[in-house]
């Protein structure tokens, strides 16, 4: 959760405060100009060895073994596997089945992001309509929602939809003329897909409308006053106040849900049992499947290196934003 | 507690209410009002119906489990699943294992997160940039590609006088998962400490503090509910992960997640204890929020919004 | 500072591949001998076996490991896998130094390791039973002359059915026949016409095993091998004449779903929505009666709604797949005749009779008429073993497995999202690619 973070800290310290640009060049004062020396390197150092010792150091191993061709017997053996230069890349990127996968993802990726959000919006705005009774209840709901493990949850909607005891099924079959006893949810791409984009919506929810609600206590309701007196719906107020207002936090809630659903990885195992098939691989489980189920280290690695160049493309802007604002103040 | 859990909020709309304005949308009408409730009642149920059902399921004697005509209510409702659940091998002990990994990594990812986010939020050196760039695209990474290195890594790891092999042990876990909630850490840390005003900072060494008492004494209890906010993530994280801690380690010092793979075995899956086994994991992080419940809303319109 | 300088000189070590544990695996690797006395004294022996063991047959596994600790006085440190991902964790435990001496793992997982040089050889005159170990489980160690592990326990598929039913049902046996298999099957259909979620056969759509049995029932196969290379057999007229049959019997008469395994079937058979199944021999017992509760070894049983109103038999005309678990002994094991000793303990004729009394197969043919009259839960299935298959004995056979190829394409095709020659085509593509992969 958590997202405290901080395009948002651009705008003025204390609420109706005068507007202070804290904009680089322009008012903002460089205070942050003085003998540092060693000490922000001091302070740095366990973060930056933590990174570098167990992030850093994996990743060049797995950048390496992207250009090697390692399998079990190179694993056991510990020899030096073959280097083959990039032909693992070239296996992936003209492999069909590969962009499928790329397709898939980013086609999940997009819809439940935009879903999440767009409910998480909702729900959030609905949480400042409704009396006060209502909004506790509702956030006690999401907060059970928001304990339930990540593993858990997918059990929970494999049970669910278990085509023989599912009560997924049950209910539906009560309704007249409809028959779906022992409806099988993942013969269907379509219908698979659906269901577990519902149990990551579900799951996103709670983290979204609570932060987006906690943003919109913030927006000054003088604001909101003067614009109904002005005569504007509340459609206007929503498109012209509240979302310029929220919209940094919208950014950041939106990256972090496209960061999480983009690596999708354990709802599609847990549904799946474990063997996702072709029309249920994610970049994520393809990667681990190639790597671990077919001991082709490489690959896998050559998947996961492309996964981050992928990520990184579809985050540049984010980063780039982030990085501004990690610059100004 | 329930009254807990929003307080700030609820004060909040209780003061606008008074203020007979309080809402976002104009016109705050009665029938609006009814609509909303109903809608927000409606939400709230779907919401917890897989949750009913999980506790339903729980409940259950295994011959009503497994019935094809799902019963809404046990019929004989039974602790035997959660009793099950104890009585397991090695439950308690995952469990322990997973409290033990989970307050270590967060606990540790604070500590080191907010020396570093102090570092990017209060100096300008050189390298700063670099750092900042390091703490956001490694977030990108998918961690479970990073398996096998990782693993080599921790069963040789050169301290230079002597090796070490940390896998097999809740310390190599451990540390991982502080690194793997490390960056967010920092980057979350960084907006926090960035809102304090620099003014106040100042004022201080004025009064004549050093700068690591500024920290100590200004900046670090401004930071607060931040660190709260920031705890919550790492906590989610570290409790729900089950990939890294399986292939590390052996089944006495796993989590509870891990455990809770087992009950998927060739002879079928054991849906009762199962789901037992489900509640009593989310118990620990449902404790956690209520412990925190008041922080996860200050930090959150403070540090997210405020600013 | 000088750790980061040891950190670096770590690093480049690793990227330049000085591995200094490096072995030439190609050297001729001497046999382990599990004869005469080994004193271990001091000493721990690390095993791997599947959960089953500790479900199953936990007693056996402690009474081996009692016998061994008095003979060499060394200790038994067993660890119980899930089969969920084992295989990942054993990976990345191989490519360290601190593995275990003993491995379990299913015959079809072990060509794998083998050809990758992860076992070492053994020698099977030490072994009791080894001149009738089952083929289906022993052609899983056998490369290049030599034999690199132990056949622990089999399994055979059987046809489970409902003695009630098919008296209601007006039928008086087994059927003999696969015709007469048919024909009570529409008998038990028509007979419980009334209740929609009944079907005759339990038959989940991703059970390959079962697909497989059938496909062979015909004269087919999964793959041969043809010189060096392997060739995908499934698109052959008589594997494709199996799959029809599977098929057709399938879509007609069961009510499975269609995407899943046979994980689940006996929990599901117990509701008494179906006549008979395809199962192991221990499958009976589990669809007759449950643990009340499945985690302890110990529990008291519950019976279910069938309980009392089961029988098995041999599936008329079909093999039956032989599944089982082999044990190896690990090439980096530091005490590979200590280990060798335990698996000696583990599968002698003792700890078989154990394990037959916990409804599983022996590893030895002449062991199995003797398992059919200590148990006759289990007689049916002996019977089964003997008329049995296994996979193709290829190097990348588990990656075929682990891809879930045979599981994607029969749900294909019993969805009807692709015809079965289609369907039988694209994964003979998918096996030719995978077996002959370098």
């Amino acid at each position: 959760m958590s997202v405290v973070d901080s395009p948002a800290t651009r705008r003025p310290r204390d609420p109706g405060g005068p507007q202070q640009n804290r904009v680089p060049g322009h008012a903002a004062p460089r205070r942050r100009k003085r003998n540092s020396g060693l000490v922000p390197w001091l302070l740095a150092l366990p973060a930056l060895l933590f990174i570098a010792g167990l992030l850093g150091y994996p990743l060049i191993r797995m950048l390496v073994l992207s250009f090697q061709n390692m399998r079990l017997r190179e694993l056991i053996s510990g020899r030096t596997p073959p280097w083959v230069g990039f032909d693992q890349y070239t296996r992936v990127l003209s492999d069909g089945v590969f962009w499928g996968v790329v397709g898939r993802t980013v086609a999940f990726t997009v819809v439940s992001v935009l879903i999440s959000v767009v409910c998480g919006l909702g729900i959030a705005l609905l949480m400042r309509r409704v009396s006060h009774g209502v909004r506790l209840f509702m956030i006690i709901a999401m907060m059970f929602v928001w304990a339930l493990p990540q593993l858990v949850a997918a059990q929970i909607f494999r049970w669910m939809t278990d085509s023989d005891f599912g009560v997924v099924n049950y209910l539906i079959d009560l309704l007249p003329g409809v028959n779906y006893q022992n409806h099988s949810w993942f013969v269907n791409p379509w219908q698979g897909w659906s269901v577990i984009t519902t149990l990551v919506v579900w799951a996103g929810i709670p983290f979204l409308a609570i932060t987006l609600n906690a943003g919109l206590t913030q927006v000054p309701k003088e604001l909101l006053e003067a614009a109904t007196v002005d005569g504007a719906t509340p459609w206007q107020s929503l498109r012209n106040i509240i979302l310029p207002i929220l919209k940094p936090l919208l950014m950041i809630v939106t990256t972090l849900s496209v960061i999480w659903n983009f690596g999708l990885f354990t709802q599609a195992w847990v549904l799946r049992d474990g063997h996702p098939e072709p029309q249920f691989q994610t970049l994520a489980t393809y990667s681990y499947t190639q790597a671990f189920g077919q001991a082709r280290y490489s690959l896998g690695s050559a998947i996961a290196v492309i996964t981050v160049l992928l990520m990184f493309g579809v985050m540049v802007f984010y980063i780039r934003q982030m990085f501004r604002i990690g610059e100004v103040d | 507690m329930a009254a807990d859990i929003t307080s700030p909020v609820a004060m909040r709309a209780r003061k606008k209410r008074r203020d007979d304005n309080g809402s976002l949308t104009v016109g705050r009408s009665r029938a609006g009002t009814i609509v909303a409730n109903t809608v927000g009642i409606v939400f709230g149920v779907l919401m917890l119906f897989p949750v009913y059902w999980v506790l339903n399921t729980a409940f259950k004697p295994a011959d009503e489990v497994l019935a094809l005509e799902p019963g809404f209510w046990p019929s004989n409702p039974t602790f035997d699943n959660f009793i099950s659940a104890f009585k397991a091998p090695l439950f308690l002990q995952d469990m322990l294992n997973g409290v033990v990994i989970t307050l270590f990594a967060v606990a540790g990812a604070l500590v080191v997160g907010f020396l570093g986010a102090l570092a990017i939020a209060r100096f300008s050196f050189y390298g700063r940039k670099a750092i900042i760039l390091v703490v956001l695209v490694v977030q990108l990474v998918p961690f479970l590609a990073l398996l096998i290195p990782l693993f080599l890594m921790l069963q040789n790891v050169n301290l230079g006088f002597t090796t070490l092999n940390l896998t097999d042990s809740l310390i190599g876990v451990s540390i991982t998962y502080l690194v793997l909630i490390l960056p967010y850490t920092v980057w979350t840390l960084r907006g926090f400490i960035s809102g304090i005003p620099r003014e106040l900072d100042e004022a201080a060494m004025i009064d004549g503090c050093t700068r690591a008492q500024v920290f100590w004494r200004i900046i670090l209890p401004l930071t607060g509910p931040g660190l709260v906010a920031t705890s919550v993530y790492g906590f989610i994280q570290a409790w729900n992960e089950f990939i890294i801690i399986n292939t590390l380690n052996s089944p006495d010092k796993q989590n509870l997640m891990a455990w809770l793979l087992q009950n998927q075995t060739t002879r079928g899956t054991a849906w009762g204890p199962l789901m037992a086994g489900a509640i009593i994991t989310s118990i620990p992080v449902v404790i956690f929020f209520l412990i925190i419940q008041r922080n996860i809303a200050t930090g959150l319109t403070a540090g997210a919004v405020k600013g | 500072m000088k750790r980061k300088i040891a950190a670096v000189a770590a690093i480049a070590a690793t990227l330049l591949g000085a591995a200094a544990c490096g072995s030439n695996s190609d050297d001729d690797a001497p046999t382990t001998s599990a004869s005469g006395k080994v004193d271990g004294a001091g000493k721990t022996l690390k095993v791997w076996l599947m959960v089953d063991a500790q479900s199953a047959w936990k007693p056996v596994v402690d009474d081996a490991s009692k016998r061994f600790t008095d003979a060499t006085g060394a200790q038994v440190n067993v660890e119980y896998q899930q089969w969920a991902n084992h295989l990942t964790k054993l990976d990345a435990t191989l490519a360290g130094s601190d593995v275990p001496d003993v491995v379990e793992l299913g015959n079809t997982e072990f060509p794998k390791y083998v050809f990758s040089g992860a076992f070492g050889a053994v020698n099977p005159g030490d072994y009791e039973n080894s001149s009738s170990w089952l083929q289906g489980l022993k052609g899983a160690c056998d490369f290049e002359g030599k034999t690199y592990c132990v056949p622990y326990y089999a399994g055979a598929r059987v046809l489970i059915y409902r003695t009630d039913l098919f008296k209601a049902a007006g039928i008086a046996e087994a059927p003999k026949t696969y015709d007469e298999f048919l024909s009570d099957a529409d008998k038990l259909q028509a007979a419980s016409k009334s209740n929609a979620k009944f079907g005759a056969v339990y038959m989940p759509g991703q059970y390959w095993y079962a697909a497989m049995s059938w496909v062979k029932s015909t004269g087919g196969d999964i793959a041969k091998q043809e010189g060096d290379k392997w060739v995908g057999q499934l698109s052959q007229p008589s594997s494709i004449e199996g799959l029809q049959r599977w098929v057709d019997m399938a879509k007609k008469y069961s009510k499975a779903d269609p995407t899943k395994n046979e994980n689940d079937q006996a929990n599901t058979f117990a509701q008494g929505t179906a006549a008979m199944f395809y199962g192991n021999a221990w499958e009976q017992g589990a669809a007759e009666e449950v643990k009340k509760d499945p985690n302890n070894p110990d529990s008291p049983m519950v019976p279910t709604k069938v309980k009392g109103k089961l029988a098995a038999a041999p599936m008329p005309e079909v093999p039956s797949f032989l599944g089982g678990s082999n044990l190896g002994i690990t090439e980096k094991s530091q005490q590979k005749e200590l280990a060798a000793q335990w698996i000696k303990a583990f599968t002698d004729s003792k700890s078989m009779a154990g394990l037959v009394k916990a409804n599983a197969l022996p590893n030895a043919t002449s062991l199995l008429d003797q398992a059919a009259t200590d148990n006759k839960t289990i007689a049916p299935a002996a019977l089964a073993a003997k008329n049995s298959w296994f996979p193709p004995n290829a190097e990348k056979w588990a990656d075929v497995e682990k891809s879930a190829v045979l599981q994607t394409m029969l749900t294909d095709i019993l969805t009807g999202k692709k015809s079965v020659a289609d369907g039988a085509k694209w994964a003979d593509d998918q096996i030719n690619s995978t077996l002959n992969e370098s």
